[in-house]
Parts: C-alpha cells; structure tokens; sequence
C-alpha cells in the first residue's frame, strides 16, 4: 500500500470519528436550536480540513502522530462544547489552533538535535525567566497571570523546557571534572539544582499539584542518564534501587504522622460539601454515565467547579459514558506510545520522548485517579481535553516535539575534517603477538 | 436511555475504535518507510565481522566488550568501551572514547575521523568491515 | 541502540503502570457505583419482602398498606427517609437501589429487592401478645440462623410516615433487641458456663451453698434474694431452679472460681470488661450492641451483682439468644443471626443469598451440653405447663432498672426439637404493671412459629 492511500484513508477515518461524535449530538444531544450543532459541525470538519491540508506543505516522515492529535483537539472541542448544552465553546476552538501552531513550533525546532544541544544555555535561561516571572508577575503566591480575559500559567511553560534541558545533558556525560574526590557532571548539578529550585518555587506558590509531573521527568531524564552512555549501574541493581524506593515509600505513607495521611486520604463521603465535594460529585457522575452516558450535554456535573479541567474525566464520562471516556484516554496513550512502534534514530530524541511520554502519563493519573479519589486531589490537567490554554498550548507544543523525534535531521553546523594519513606508530600491543588473526576480508 | 440512543453511542464509539485502529495500523506502515528514510540519511551502511554484520540503527553507535554497549566485541583486547561512531549529514565518523589499544582505520592509528566505504577499521584484534547494505 | 530501547523499555514502564491504574480505576468504579449512587440524592427504591412474600417496604411508594400494617418490624425495617439509621433499609439501601453501571437507575419495573427472614404474620401476633406493654422479643433458628421474629414495642407504622417525631415515646424509633438492657437472672447462665469451663461439671455439681434470704459477703455488704425465707442448702442445679443470689454469690467468692479465669471466659464470650465502650454484632449491616459489665474483685458487692445479673452487666437480647444457640447446638459456637435471605438486582437476578456461620468457639462443647441439661431441666420442672407442647430450656430473669423502681421480666431460651431449632429472648418492660407473662409472650412465639414450620 503507498503512502498516499494510507494517508487518505487516516484522513477519512479521523472525518469519520468526528462524523459519528456529531451524529451523536445531534441525536442525543442537549440543544434548543439546531443551529448550534450546524456551527459546531462545521467548525470541527473546517478545521480537519484545514489541518489536512496543511499538513501537505510539511515534508515529514511520519504523520501518525498529527492524525492523532487532530482526532484528540477536535474531540476535545466536541466535549467542551456539550457540557451542560450544545453550543460551540469558541474559547476553546481558538486555544485548540493555537496547540496546533504550538505543535508546529515544537517540531521545527526540536528536528536536528545537534543543534539544539549547542542552544542549551537558553533553555536555562529560559526556565530562570519564567520563575522570575512567576516570583515577581503572578503576585499573591500563585501560579497564575492574568492579562485582561486571558490566564496564563507560567509553570506550565517550564515543561518543556525542562525536558529539553534532562535530554540536552545525557550527551555531557563523558566529561567527568573530579571536584575534591568525587567525579562531577556539571550538568547534572545543575539540573539538580534546577529540580530544586522548582520544587522550591512550587512549595512556595502553594502549590504542589504539578511537582509529580515535573519529578517524573528528571527522574526518567536521571535514570537514563546513569546508562549513557557508559552503564554505571546493571539492570538488576536499578531494579533493586526501584524495590528500596517502593518500599521506603510504602513504609514512610504506613508510619508517616496523622496530618500526613489526614492529607494523603480525604474521606470524601463524610466530607461531601466540602473537601470531598468535587471528587465526590465525580464519582457519583461517572457512576450515573455508566458505560454508555446520559447523552452529550444531559450530566449534572457541569455545574461543579472545574468540570472543564480538573473533573474533566467525570464529565466526559457522565456525557459520553466510561467506555468513551475510556478510550478517549486510549488515544492519548496512542500518541506517547508512537515512539515505541517507530523508534526515535537518536538517544536525544529517545530521552526527549520519554520524558514527554512520562509528563503525559503522570498528568493523565493525578487528573483521573485523583478525581476519583485514588490519590490526592489536584489540579493537574489531561493533556488536550482539559481547557486551559497555556496547558492546551504545552501539550501541543510538546506533541511537536514527539513528531520532530520521528522525522529527525543529522545535521551538523561544524563538519569535523577527516584526519590527515598519519604513518603508522610503532606501538607494540603485546596480545597482538599471542593472537595472530588471519584476515578473512 | 432508548435504542437509538444506544445505537447512536455504539455508533460513534465504533468510529473511534476503528480510526484508532487506522492510525496505529498507519504508524506501523510508516515504520517501513522511517525505515527507508534512515537508510537514505546514512548512507546504507553497516559494520560486518568475517560472520556476522551490524546494522547502524541508530545517530550513535557504541562499540566496546562491555554488555551495554551496541556492537559488542567479546575480546579481551577490546577495550569495555573502545568507540563511538556517529552520523551527520549522511556521513559517518568514528571517534577513540579512551581505549587502551586505538582504532586503526585502514592501518592508522586515529583518533577520530570521517569513514568511507569498504575501510577497515581495527580495535583490538577485531577486525570490522564499514561497507554498504546488500553488497554480500 | 540499545540506548535507544533502553528508552522505549522506560516508556512501556509508565504506559504499563498508568493502564494497571486504569484498570484498577474501572474495577472500582464498577464495584462501587452502586455505593456512589445513593449518594447522589436521587434514589429508586425497590421493595422489602417477608419470608413469605408479604411486602415489609415499598421504595416506590406505590403499595397501599393497611392501618397499622407494619407496626411490628417498623422500627427494624425502618425506612429511607434518613430518621432511623439502624435499621434494614437504612443500611442496605445499596442493595435495594434499582441501579446498574450498564442500565444506569431504572425508575420503574426496577427488580431490586431484599427477602428478610423475617415472618410478618408471627410477628404480628406477637406484637399483639404483649397487649401494649413495652418491651421486645427475638427468636431464631439456631440451626441455620434466620431471625424470625423481631419485635420491638412501642413502636410505629412507617409505612405511614411520621413527622412528630419529638411526640414520639423515647424507644419507638429503634429495635431494643439491638440494644443492650439489664439482664437479670438471665446473666447466671453466663456465671454458670464460667464455673463450668473452669471447674468442670463433676466439682461444680458437688459445691452446695445455703441461702437464708440473704447473705453477707466477704467486704460486709448484703446480697439479698428475692425468696425473703431463704431457699436453704441448694446444688447449682436447685440454685438456677431457684434463680438464688446468695448461692452465686457464695459461688463467685469461692476459691476454686478465680476471677481473673471468670474474666478470660466472658471476653471470650463477648463481653467488653470494666469500660465503657462495648463492641457490636453485624447483622446485615445492623449494629447490635454486645454485653459489657464491670468485674473488679471477688468479694466486691458490684462484681457479685455483675455476675448475678444486675450490677454494671448489661446485654442485649440478641446477645442472650445467641449464647441459647452454642448452648443448644451443644458445640459452644454461636450461629450468627441475619435478617436477609437473599437480595435481587435491578434485573432480578439473584445476586446475594444467606449462609449459615458460626462464631470462634466461645466455651466447651462439654460445658454447652451440662449447661442445656441444666436448663432443660430448669424448663421441664418449671416451665412445662406454662410453654405447654414443647420441650424448652429456660432461665428467666427480673431485672431492676431506673435504680430499683421499675422491674423488667426476661426469658431466654430454646427449643430440644430437632425440626423445630428456634431459640428465643424475651423482654417484658415494667413487669410489675401488667398482667403479660413472658412466659405467655413464649407460647405465642412458638406456637406462631409452629404453624409456619409445618406448612
């Protein structure tokens, strides 16, 4: 099968997705006037359209990933609009574009790795700026700017970069400086320290709720540090290292003080008007949704605080049902687990990708295992469904970041010279004497 | 909840079981030609021993005794990691990461350079061909 | 390369891990949605049934009930409307909501129902054997642990609503067989499964105590007994026969019945010593208070009481049927009681059914056989022409509550039939002030009971 068959007949598949989800508002969806669902159809085929097109003018390898994506922002433009009733959410519309500019940003700068190793300092750079911006801008110890009707989320920005900076550091692992006695990665300190610092900052805008992300991330970049490209540790002692931690932090969430774990479970049936209210009403929607849901626009949980972010998985579910909900998270996990179907060509992009991949993940489980109360609360978003236009942004600019891994160019500004025929050294390799080794070329 | 309304869900459920469907079956049609584009950007090229070849799979290439490393030369007289070759602008080069006994690229001692095919390259005792894809 | 799928293995790690937790998430949400459901303040009740298809509750509304239809297991069933908390429908309203994951809430045609245990028609003519007087009374099937008869008086219709809740006597909203009281003489048999377990039947047959109508203990204070002549030299069968206190307190200051050993056996067999906070039995759901008392030294007048039966002891009538049950099973393990034999789901289609189980061995197996003949005996001399037709073992009890001005009548015991395995706890409050006999409130119970075990 060519290529250009298989990518007309993805094209139709996503139209049709989107046909069959359109079908299904109109049918079943909450409206008074048709001409909601008309201008909401046509703006989400308008924008495949669009999109495919395009995508003709971008020469890549692999297209897979901007197939999924497409499918995913749309759904989401399809979910946000029928919350509570059928009429396009043109916030969300607009912050969908602007992901998919993100995306493009994403894969035009990520594509030659080489180069973007020399551009190192600016990510630093970069993350310093945006927690200056958040000390200084965001006032009252949060993490958000406000700028007329738009929010921005500074922290949310420093994603990327952060996984930038973990990948850009595997490639300096060979120089070693010894400091006193000890054999020092200079940027290994660094990002250290940078973890740090954003541990520091988070704690201090009261706020933890992203620091799992962020954690997943160095942890992923520091493991794969440690195996390049000199193996420091086997496979069995990480695993070993793996069982430890699991088991110290088992121990340290069985014994830790009353007020910790007062924290870490909320009992949230005793506490439904308060602390547990949200998750509580999550539950309790998802359990009306049942598998197949109460029709696009029909649930109660709109009318919960944050059902279009924090709760979205809820929402989602009481609409559309758990089995939609479902798979709608089954696509994301398609999208991180491209790389795995078609490995990146260079340890850089691999790290990148697993650094996204884990960022994406990890987001996905505070969002939906803490609004059904598995795990703490917070109010992480699901990348690409939440609405929020910094993190829509983010996870579309990291998505061209997964995208540039698959199409990448080996390309180096500075072209090493082939060195000059040197005479041969009469070094003496005294094996070489013992094992004389026919050449059979 | 009615029949319809069900058929309606299974509907638009179905569409995006089978587009997800689609596109992972696309993905796996892409690796083919991933596959191809790689081997363009370098040039086709492999490493080969008297027995055995090894693809160049990927932008750095360790070589060395070590288990961890990509080509693994179980000999004593090869360093754990003896070099790294990568690729950029389709052309490979090779570069001594600290071994004790050098690469010898068509009988001299370097430290790193360019590639070009059919050269021989020598670490330890071991003798590697870098030649193109599909010529044996 | 192998960098490369170093790599990609990292990434399988997070994707696996994230799908466990997906898994893990729709497992429970599958499992528990019915429990998020009655959260949610939109309920679809289903119905309550008796053993014999008779409708105790009516979630929908929709059943017309008679004047009074339900005034005998009112305060057990209960209802959905948030008042009674301890009671059937309360805490099974999971199981009655016409709710699936798949189908969502079935408003009408919903299946979801609970069959009780529970025989309307016996408990009716027991409610009415106690012409009005307050008090309670439970029986059930030792062999297989069905409770068929659970009354508790006064009591109200819920099926037609009530909503002068602060004009209501205090009792009326609850079952007191749930709760504990004071148990009178009913406590000896406990003393007497003690001194058994620790001295075994030949020495404890071989003690004798007198009574003069009243005794005065090792620290100088008077333990009365109710026969003002005394009942004079008397064995422990004579001493149950004659429910006389100074024997038993004769008897718990003896030297072969250490206190330390009588404590070991009655937390064994449930009871919370010397605190105030007792434990609670589980019977589908409903919280039944178990027996607590106070014991601090032999010769102190409280802990004698406590093993006569007044004193800090107190029980509740569940608790006193249950120990008939080990005793009359003749193994020294209580059958658990319950209330509900099977329950349906909104398709109905059965998805709970009743199994018999047994308590830990709480004493002897030796010890329930010698205490049972001890009680037959008690029953066959004292009791055969007032529960005529059936072979019982009983121990009454009189009981001094409100600090010695009203007196409550208990009766426990069982029936020796092996057809016919109900063991029962009576409670008549204010016996002084009527005219109803337990023992006639007995008869009533089994002869009821008998009809529906023939048919």
């Amino acid at each position: 099968m060519s290529s250009k068959v298989t990518y007309v007949f993805s094209a139709l598949f996503v139209l049709i997705a989107h046909g069959g989800m359109l079908l299904n508002v109109f049918f079943n969806g909450n409206y008074t006037n048709i001409s909601s669902v008309i201008i909401l159809s046509a703006a989400v085929l308008l924008l495949d359209a669009a999109y495919f097109t395009a995508m003709m003018f971008f020469k890549q390898t692999t297209y897979a990933i901007d197939f999924l994506m497409i499918l995913l922002l749309n759904m989401s433009v399809i979910f946000q609009s029928c919350f509570g009733g059928v009429r396009l959410s043109l916030k969300h519309y607009i912050t969908c574009i602007v992901a998919l500019a993100a995306c493009r940003v994403g894969y035009i700068f990520c594509r030659n790795h080489k180069w973007l190793q020399e551009q190192k300092k600016y990510f630093y750079i970069g993350i310093g700026i945006l927690m200056i911006v958040i000390l200084t801008l965001t006032g009252s110890r949060s993490m958000w700017i406000s700028l007329g009707p738009i929010t921005i989320q500074p922290s949310e920005f420093i994603k990327p970069l952060f996984v930038l900076a973990c990948a850009t550091s595997i490639a300096e692992q060979q120089k070693k400086h010894k400091i006193l006695k000890f054999h020092i990665v200079y940027e290994n300190v660094a990002l250290f320290g940078l973890m740090v610092m954003i541990f520091l900052l988070q704690w201090w805008c009261r706020d933890l709720g992203s620091l799992p992300t962020f954690v997943a991330i160095y942890a992923c970049g520091f493991l794969l540090r440690i195996c390049y490209p000199k193996a420091k540790f086997s496979k069995n002692k990480l695993i070993a290292a793996g069982a430890v931690l699991l088991v110290v932090a088992i121990l340290g969430i069985k014994f830790a003080p009353a007020y910790v774990q007062d924290r870490l479970h909320v009992d949230i049936w005793n506490d439904q008007s308060g602390n547990g209210y949200q998750q509580s009403q999550a539950l309790i929607g998802i359990a009306n949704g049942g598998w197949f849901g109460k029709g696009p626009g029909h649930g109660y949980l709109h009318n919960v605080f944050a059902h279009e972010n924090d709760i979205v998985f809820a929402t989602i579910s009481e609409e559309w049902g758990l089995l939609y909900a479902l798979m709608m998270v089954f696509v994301i996990l398609i999208i991180i687990m491209i790389p795995l179907i078609n490995p990146p060509r260079s340890y850089f992009h691999a790290t990148m990708a697993t650094g996204i991949c884990a960022s994406f993940a990890v987001q996905m489980g505070l969002n939906i295992f803490g609004s059904c109360n598995m795990i703490p609360f917070t109010g992480v978003t699901i990348p690409f469904i939440s609405s929020g236009g910094s993190s829509l942004m983010v996870s579309g600019l990291m998505t061209g970041m997964l995208i540039a891994c698959q199409s990448p160019v080996f390309v180096q500004t500075k072209k090493p010279k082939r060195q000059k025929k040197q005479p041969v050294q009469p070094v003496n390799y005294p094996h070489q004497q013992y094992s004389p080794r026919r050449d059979t070329f | 909840m009615n029949t319809l309304n069900l058929v309606l869900c299974a509907v638009a459920a179905a569409s995006l079981d089978i587009c997800a469907l689609v596109l992972i079956l696309t993905a796996y049609h892409e690796r083919t030609s991933g596959k191809k584009r790689w081997g363009r950007m370098t040039s086709f090229m492999e490493l080969a021993d008297y027995s055995v070849t090894y693809p160049l799979n990927c932008d750095e290439i360790l070589i060395g005794r070590h288990a961890s490393a990509d080509i693994r030369l179980p000999d004593l007289s090869v360093s754990r990691y003896h070099a790294i070759m990568t690729v950029s602008n389709g052309v490979w080069t090779i570069t001594d990461i600290g071994s004790k006994s050098g690469i010898y690229v068509n009988g001299n001692l370097i430290k790193t350079t360019q590639l070009r095919e059919n050269d021989v390259i020598k670490l330890g005792n071991r003798r590697l061909v870098f030649r193109r894809k599909g010529v044996y | 390369m192998k960098s490369i799928k170093r790599c990609q293995g990292l990434m399988s790690l997070v994707l696996i891990l994230f799908i466990v937790g997906m898994v893990a998430l729709v497992v429970k949400v599958n499992r528990e949605s019915s429990f998020y459901m009655i959260n949610s303040g939109e309920l679809r009740l289903g119905k309550v049934y008796d053993r014999n298809g008779d409708i105790l509750f009516d979630g929908s509304g929709k059943t017309e009930f008679e004047e009074n239809y339900l005034i005998d297991v009112g305060n057990l069933i209960g209802d959905d409307k948030g008042q009674m908390t301890n009671t059937l429908v309360s805490k099974n309203i999971k199981r009655l909501n016409n709710y699936s994951f798949t189908g969502g809430l079935v408003s009408s045609n919903g299946k979801a129902s609970i069959h009780t245990t529970l025989d309307h028609e016996a408990n009716r003519n027991v409610y009415n054997s106690f012409c009005g007087q307050d008090g309670c009374a439970v029986a059930y099937n030792y062999k297989t642990g069905e409770i068929l008869i659970c009354t508790s008086l006064p009591s109200i219709d819920v099926t037609k609503g009530y909503d002068n809740i602060l004009e209501l006597r205090s009792g009326t909203l609850m079952s007191k067989n749930m709760y504990r009281t004071v148990p009178g003489s009913t406590q000896k048999v406990s003393t007497v499964i003690a001194a058994l377990e620790i001295m075994g039947p030949e020495k404890l047959f071989s003690k004798s105590f007198s009574c003069s109508g009243t005794y005065e203990n090792m620290s100088g204070n008077n333990i009365d007994c109710h026969n003002i002549y005394g009942h004079g030299e008397q064995n422990i069968q004579q001493a149950v026969e004659n429910s006389c206190n100074p024997f038993f307190a004769q008897l718990v200051e003896d030297d072969d019945f250490p206190l330390k050993k009588i404590k070991s056996i009655y937390k064994e067999m449930g009871y919370t010593i010397n605190s105030d906070n007792c434990g609670y039995i589980d019977i589908d759901g409903i919280k039944c208070e178990m027996a607590s008392t106070t014991l601090i030294d032999s010769y102190e007048f409280k802990t004698q009481w406590g093993c006569i039966g007044q004193g800090d002891t107190l029980i509740s009538p569940i608790q006193l049927m249950m120990w008939q049950s080990a005793i009359a099973n003749e193994t020294g393990k209580m059958t658990m009681p319950y209330l509900i034999s099977r329950t349906t789901d909104v398709n109905g289609k059965e998805n709970y059914s009743c199994e018999t189980e047994f308590s830990d061995r709480i004493f002897s197996s030796d010890t329930a056989s010698t205490t049972k003949q001890i009680l037959l005996t008690n029953g066959e001399n004292n009791y055969s022409s007032l529960i005529s037709g059936y072979k019982v073992g009983v121990k009454s009890g009189t009981a001094q509550v409100n600090e010695g001005k009203n007196e409550n009548s208990l009766l426990v015991g069982f029936v020796e039939d092996e057809d016919f395995p109900i063991a029962f706890c009576i409670l008549v409050e204010d016996k002084n002030n009527t005219s109803v006999k337990t023992e006639y409130i007995a008869k009533v119970i089994l002869d009821s009971l008998s009809n529906t075990y023939e048919n």
